[in-house]
């Protein structure tokens, strides 16, 4: 069994790289991307289980790539989840209708972060597999 | 006036030539009451005079009060007619004194709600003004006005009639809201930037200490670089709020302008002591093409130092290994300007973007994979070059080829 696959897009660098070692760290494979275009294509070519985005992006911001992703029947059921920095609140139709299941507001916590990944995608769905090291699990 | 004193022969005391009687002593006496009661109308008609004389003074100082009030203002009376209206009100609705002074509220004037507002204030009988929000068409452009109503009751008791409050008229102010709303908005716009903007380098901040706390770090080498950065977000929040306070402080005017004639060209050259070891780090060349010319300008020589910094850590920043940074100093002396230009050979500003450079928190979404920034820089700049120094900027900008920033400010004569 391979640990699912999770698709973080963020133009924070470091925002990227801290997100990315969380879940790897706890056995996910991981695929980043800084841009809203490039999330858009690389979550059309990878089909991810989960993806975490920014909302403010260059090109596409968050929840409008993940608008796209619903126009297309291998993309438009994964869930995903919206960091923000932004105080308003987005229109909840809007993220809604983008497939986002939730909103978490930057400053965010890495390990609350992980237990909503688990929550979403099933508690048991990669941390097993780091701990009873079967097979590869880096991205 | 007819004269009606005692001593005149003529008004009261009939010419013995057409009067053929003797006076007897009875009308002796009723003539001297007569007299007597002249000189008291005399003196009461003297005095409603001067009480004339007042109300008029105080008419006028009342109606003095009310068309200097900038705001519109309009008095009716308890026949819901138009007793009083002052300039503003005029000019708002389009009306002449002439045209509705005296005229039924609803032909007088041209606008249904507030004139359901005014007959509805006057059919109550209680005190206290009514507020209510209204749009109003001012030159093709609708704006919103927050309108108090206030009948005007008469003194409880005050009546002959009885004890029952009347209604004598409404006095309807308006007070236009748009310009409130617009500084509300911009300054809610602001803040929601300034938030967005502290909140991204506190989300690294905070991620990072949480990832050391949980143990997340496998080497050490992988937790000197989460020090790394914690300390250069720790930085650049603490870089964010000294430009924010910055631009807050210089624009509400609440950095003293210190003007004093300085030398355009050693403010430059200060500037690039700190900028060119930066851009030989990335290996950046800066041509530096002074105006043999000195000029004076009367600066404010820190404020100026920090655009020119601004400009040139921009030039550094955005710019390429390879590129080349020119730095110009002109005189104009027909305009009797001195220019500044930084060029360089980045990669330049999309054209739809040219127009919002200066924007405070704008940012290229071209450029903004190149370097961070807070949007501050460009709009300090141009704050400091045209509000404080009143001189001017300009941008020339094509993408992949570089941008060029001018700025002008008036030689010290």
């Amino acid at each position: 069994m391979i640990g699912k696959k999770i698709l973080v897009a963020d133009d924070e660098t470091h925002i990227l790289s801290v997100v990315t070692l969380k879940l790897k760290n706890a056995g996910f494979r991981v695929v980043t991307a800084r841009d809203g275009r490039e999330a858009y294509r690389l979550a059309s070519e990878e089909i991810p289980d989960l993806i975490i985005t920014d909302y403010q992006m260059p090109f596409l911001n968050g929840v409008e790539f993940c608008t796209l992703l619903r126009r297309e029947s291998a993309t438009s059921n994964i869930p995903a989840i919206l960091l923000t920095a932004h105080g308003f609140d987005l229109d909840p139709v809007m993220t809604t209708a983008a497939g986002i299941r939730l909103t978490l507001s930057k400053p965010f916590s890495p390990r609350q972060l992980l237990q909503t990944v688990n929550e979403l995608l099933g508690s048991d769905s990669a941390a097993p597999v780091a701990e009873n090291g079967e097979g590869g699990v880096a991205a | 006036m007819i004269q009606l004193t005692p001593n005149s022969p003529h008004a009261l005391q009939p010419s013995r030539a057409w009067w053929p009687f003797t006076r007897s002593r009875e009308l002796e006496s009723q003539l001297g009451l007569l007299a007597d009661r002249a000189v008291r109308l005399e003196a009461q008609l003297k005095e409603l005079d001067l009480r004339r004389k007042v109300i008029e003074s105080e008419w006028s100082f009342w109606r003095n009060v009310l068309t200097a009030m900038p705001d519109p203002v309009l008095v009716t009376d308890s026949f819901d007619e138009v007793l009083l209206l002052n300039e503003p009100f005029q000019r708002l609705f389009g009306l002449t004194q002439e045209g509705v002074l005296r005229k039924p509220v609803d032909q007088a004037i041209p606008n249904a709600a507030l004139v359901k507002a005014i007959t509805g204030a006057r059919a109550t009988h209680t005190r206290g003004v009514r507020r209510l929000d209204l749009e109003v068409e001012v030159g093709g452009v609708t704006r919103m006005f927050r309108v108090g109503v206030t009948p005007i009751m008469s003194l409880p008791g005050g009546t002959s009639e009885g004890p029952t409050e009347e209604c004598r008229g409404v006095i309807v102010t308006l007070h236009d809201l748009t310009a409130e709303r617009e500084v509300a908005a911009s300054k809610n716009d602001f803040v929601s930037s300034v938030s967005h903007e502290l909140r991204t380098p506190l989300a690294s901040i905070k991620a990072y200490v949480e990832m050391l706390i949980d143990g997340e770090a496998a080497d050490d080498k992988t937790r000197r670089d989460f020090y790394d950065v914690i300390s250069g977000e720790a930085n650049r929040l603490s870089r964010l709020i000294d430009n924010i306070l910055n631009i807050s402080r210089i624009e509400s005017g609440l950095v003293r302008v210190d003007l004093k004639p300085v030398n355009l060209d050693l403010i430059i050259r200060d500037a690039l002591d700190v900028i060119v070891p930066q851009a030989r780090q990335r290996e950046i060349e800066v041509i530096t093409q002074l105006s043999p010319a000195v000029h004076q300008i009367a600066a404010d020589r820190d404020m100026i130092y920090q655009a020119v910094l601004n400009l040139l850590g921009n030039a550094v920043k955005y710019s390429p290994p390879g590129a080349t940074i020119t730095v110009s100093t002109a005189v104009d002396e027909a305009a009797g300007e001195v220019s500044a230009t930084v060029a360089d050979t980045g990669p330049g500003i999309p054209e739809k973007d040219l127009p919002h450079i200066f924007d405070k928190f704008f940012r290229s979404k071209a450029n903004n994979q190149i370097a961070k920034g807070t949007g501050l820089g460009l709009a300090m700049v141009k704050h400091v070059v045209q509000a404080v120094h009143h001189g001017s900027i300009t941008v020339e900008s094509k993408v992949g080829q570089g941008s060029r920033f001018t700025f002008r400010l008036p030689v010290l004569k």
